[in-house]
């Protein structure tokens, strides 16, 4: 059996190599994806915790599902608009790579 | 047996994330990312959630990674195949490093929880999407209309001023 | 009985008919006044003879123990606050009603106000004829009205207190009526803030009282204080703020300076508001909360005192004025301390009998007033004389209010003023009695100088073409002159059910009509013999009065100054109001406003503009202090949490 721990410990080193590549990438596509690993790793805490907790405890049985449900929804949302803005950007300035966009710099 | 399984998928989930993190070629990451969130799936499926198990799938597996791979194709440079990190990837190393290590401390600290991982009939979380949940499902629905709606004219504009 | 609400209910309705609609009706909606009002006055004839018809078994009304005192309550809940479910007797739950109640102090009262309402608006087609805000004027008017019967059908303080400030308002509104003249915009200013100063003691004993009976009902208020469950300082002290309100209302001294200013209003608002109606609030408000007077001999001697101080005061300063509505803006002031120092002497009948008297005849007074300001438009009474000769029938009910008032036996005023005088010599020190006589006497003296002076003696013959009152106007002030002359005769026992007004409005017990015989006596000689020194002073000039301004000077300066209160007013005001207000202002420019808002806004612009040349532009970046900042935060409470 394991334990609800053991995918929590995972879901965390999944956030921190997604945040990583938030960090670290220069590519905005790449960045999009790691934001993706980002969220896939908060769905698998959500549902590893949905799977552990029955309905007595603190949330009922199906809602840490159901937000992942939500928040599925939400990144499919998110690529597609995020995609929408990484053409734009690509089509004005010939590049995807976001050290060269500093434009919020005074 | 199941921890078996956890560690496989675990391996593939991490490995296909570090992938997505390391390679040079933006192709590979997507397809690193791609492994990534299929191990995820079957993550899903220890944990008995198998109606999320396949729409991880669906729409992460199909959807999402189909159209990044349409991104890289409609963005591609010159230097796509060798695309390297900033100049502070050492520091967001350490930073990303201290946000796990911050993480995984909080999660052991709190590790009291030692059932199974229980199945929740599918028909009961049908039921409680489209009573408890509706209207945020409605809601969910209409941000989708409003994202597709919004990348279609962010997408055309720019068409009509080039 | 139960449909006493109506009264005020109708006025209120009207108001925003005449607002909206007024200047498309005919006579700009005045007819909808008057309408209401006479159904409100038709109604209070069904209430009295109700009234005077019900027994204890009529549903909602029951007759107090050991008196003739019948009191009819009636009300619906207005909204609750507090713990749902909770005992509305103690504070977790209160019950806030629309009630009212009816008992013979009301009754009174709303025979008064409805009356001299409706004379004073069918007396207003005439006198504001042709005005371009008469549909303003009825509204207003209705309001007030409303207000005012409201304020005594009210069975609970905040009740009372809504109406109170209503009727206020409606000071305010009309006597700065003609508000592009700046003296009546000040004067409603004046009125507004004096009487604001009295209504923050009534908010504070209302309060006071709350917080120690739990309930803002009047009966249960009533019955802690009687029942001894508020201590000797709480009643002492609620009873003073409740007086502080009803001193403000009632133009007491030192709060009388804004109802001479208010005779700036039109004549017949002075004649409804600031004269029957709304400044017997004060005396009313005294009345009703009379269990609470009553309990304290400090509360009564102060209010005997003031009311003492004021009656004196105003009626010297009455004697000297030459503006004729502030003559009798003086003499309501003065009429109205003699009422408070009825109350304060335990002369509850007394008071409100006077009351009424007073009201009947001061309402006529000030149409009478009105009447000539019509014709002559001339105030100063020092340019008029002689004008019996043109404008006849105003004389003639002229004089019948200042003889009313003067105490001329027969006439209403010389009742009351009977009652109010055994009132005084039955309860208080023998000072208050000598000083009693010399205001009722200053009282005839002014009211003879005013009557003779402006109507009577040689004829001013710039006055020549004036006309005599419009049938409207004199229609109503003899209306008036009938109740300023018979009123009085209520105080005998009649035939049937009503024995007397000593056994109807009562406090606690019932008493017949008393005579003194002596009393009545000095008061008949002191009023017959001014009215006659008044005759040959002013009206035949054959008694000198310069040897005697020579003798007096100084005191005559004094009370022609009034008092210098108004100066000493100003001079507090400047003084010392402004200066600790610039103290205030520079506090709240300064350190509240330049370093408590300002000083964080300007600290952080100022660091932005210093910092913002440090940013990279790049987002990752941010996410990397956005991270850092996480971590920080996380160790930060597990630090504290530890």
């Amino acid at each position: 059996m394991v334990p609800l721990v053991a995918f929590q410990l995972l879901s965390a080193a999944l956030f921190a190599i997604g945040i990583y590549g938030v960090m670290a990438r220069r590519s905005a596509v790449l960045i999009v994806m790691s934001i993706e690993l980002m969220l896939n790793a908060v769905n698998i805490n959500l549902i590893a915790a949905a799977s552990h907790l029955d309905g007595s405890g603190r949330w009922a049985n199906f809602d840490g599902q159901i937000i992942a449900i939500f928040i599925i929804t939400v990144a499919a949302a998110e690529v597609g608009l995020a995609m929408a803005i990484i053409l734009r950007m690509y089509r004005n300035r010939s590049t995807v790579n976001v050290d060269e966009i500093n434009l919020m710099k005074w | 047996m199941s921890w078996f399984l956890f560690i496989i998928l675990a391996v593939f989930t991490l490995g296909g994330g570090l992938g997505v993190v390391v390679t040079r070629n933006v192709v590979h990451a997507a397809l690193f990312l791609l492994v990534s969130l299929v191990a995820v799936a079957g993550l899903y499926l220890i944990l008995f959630a198998e109606f999320l198990a396949l729409v991880q799938v669906l729409i992460y597996g199909g959807a999402i990674i189909i159209v990044l791979i349409f991104a890289i194709m409609l963005t591609r440079t010159a230097e796509y195949p060798y695309i390297s990190d900033n100049r502070q990837w050492p520091l967001a190393a350490v930073a990303a490093a201290a946000v796990g290590v911050v993480l995984g401390a909080a999660f052991l600290d709190n590790n009291h929880l030692q059932t199974a991982p229980n199945s929740p009939a599918f028909a009961d979380l049908a039921n409680s999407l489209f009573t408890t949940w509706a209207i945020p499902f409605e809601v969910a629905s209409l941000v989708l209309l409003v994202a597709l709606i919004g990348a279609i004219i962010i997408a055309r504009a720019g068409e009509d001023n080039s | 009985m139960v449909w006493a609400w109506l009264i005020p209910v109708i006025s209120f309705a009207v108001v925003p008919l005449i607002i909206l609609f007024g200047k498309r009706l005919p006579g700009k909606g005045s007819p909808l006044a008057i309408l209401a009002i006479l159904a409100g006055f038709a109604i209070f004839w069904v209430v009295f003879a109700g009234f005077l018809s019900a027994g204890p078994e009529t549903e909602g009304c029951d007759i107090g123990v050991g008196t003739k005192v019948l009191t009819c309550n009636f009300q619906i809940t207005w909204f609750e606050a507090g713990i749902p479910g909770a005992d509305t007797s103690g504070f977790d739950r209160i019950e806030i009603a629309w009630g009212i109640t009816i008992d013979p102090l009301t009754v009174s009262m709303l025979g008064l106000a409805t009356f001299v309402a409706l004379m004073v608006q069918i007396y207003s087609l005439g006198y504001m004829h042709g005005d371009p805000r008469m549909d303003w004027y009825y509204a207003f008017h209705a309001l007030f009205i409303a207000s005012m019967l409201t304020l005594v059908l009210a069975d609970n303080f905040l009740l009372l207190y809504v109406a109170w400030e209503l009727v206020g308002l409606c000071s305010y509104l009309l006597i700065g009526f003609w508000h592009e003249r700046p003296e009546p915009r000040e004067a409603a200013k004046k009125a507004f803030i004096v009487t604001r100063i009295g209504d923050v003691g009534l908010l504070v004993g209302i309060l006071l009282l709350w917080s120690h009976v739990g309930s803002f009902s009047m009966s249960e208020t009533f019955a802690a204080v009687a029942g001894g469950e508020l201590s000797d300082g709480v009643v002492t002290a609620s009873a003073l703020l409740l007086f502080l309100g009803a001193m403000g209302k009632s133009a007491q001294f030192p709060f009388h300076v804004w109802l001479p200013d208010a005779m700036e209003g039109p004549t017949p608002v002075s004649a409804l508001i600031h004269a029957a109606t709304m400044v017997a609030a004060g005396v009313y408000l005294v009345a009703r909360a009379f269990p609470i007077f009553s309990a304290s001999d400090t509360a009564m001697l102060v209010v005997a005192t003031v009311g003492l101080i004021t009656a004196l005061g105003a009626a010297t300063i009455a004697l000297v004025a030459t503006d004729l509505k502030r003559i009798l803006a003086y003499s309501t002031i003065s009429h109205l301390g003699l009422m408070m120092l009825s109350l304060g002497a335990a002369g509850y009948t007394a008071a409100i009998f006077h009351l009424l008297a007073h009201g009947f005849a001061k309402a006529l007074l000030f149409l009478g007033a009105g009447s000539v300001m019509h014709s002559t438009e001339e105030l100063d009474v020092r340019k008029m004389g002689g004008l019996r000769k043109v404008m006849p029938v105003t004389a003639i009910l002229f004089s019948i209010g200042a003889l009313s008032l003067g105490g001329i036996p027969i006439l209403a005023g010389f009742w009351s003023k009977d009652e109010i005088l055994i009132a005084v010599n039955n309860h208080l020190n023998p000072v208050f009695i000598v000083l009693t006589l010399l205001t009722a006497f200053l009282s005839a003296l002014y009211m003879a100088r005013a009557m003779f002076i402006v109507f009577y003696g040689r004829f001013a013959e710039q006055f020549e073409h004036v006309h005599d009152a419009p049938p409207t106007m004199s229609i109503t002030m003899g209306l008036l002159a009938v109740f300023a002359v018979l009123f009085g005769l209520v105080a005998l026992n009649w035939p049937g059910a009503f024995d007397g007004i000593g056994y109807f409005i009562i406090y606690e017990k019932g008493h017949g009509l008393e005579f003194v015989i002596w009393l009545a006596a000095v008061s008949t000689v002191l009023a017959i013999g001014a009215f006659i020194y008044g005759y040959l002073a002013y009206a035949r000039k054959s008694v000198n009065l310069e040897g005697a301004r020579r003798k007096f000077a100084w005191p005559l300066k004094v009370a022609e100054g009034k008092y210098y209160v108004d100066e000493l007013y100003q001079w507090t005001i400047d003084r010392v109001v402004m200066s600790l207000s610039r103290f205030v202002a520079w506090v709240d420019r300064a350190l509240v406003n330049d370093v408590g808002i300002n000083g964080p806004g300007d600290v952080t612009r100022g660091l932005g503009e210093k910092l913002k040349y440090h940013v990279t532009g790049y987002v990752y970046s941010y996410v990397l202090v956005m991270a850092l900042g996480l971590v920080g935060l996380a160790i930060f409470w597990w630090l504290v949490s530890r």
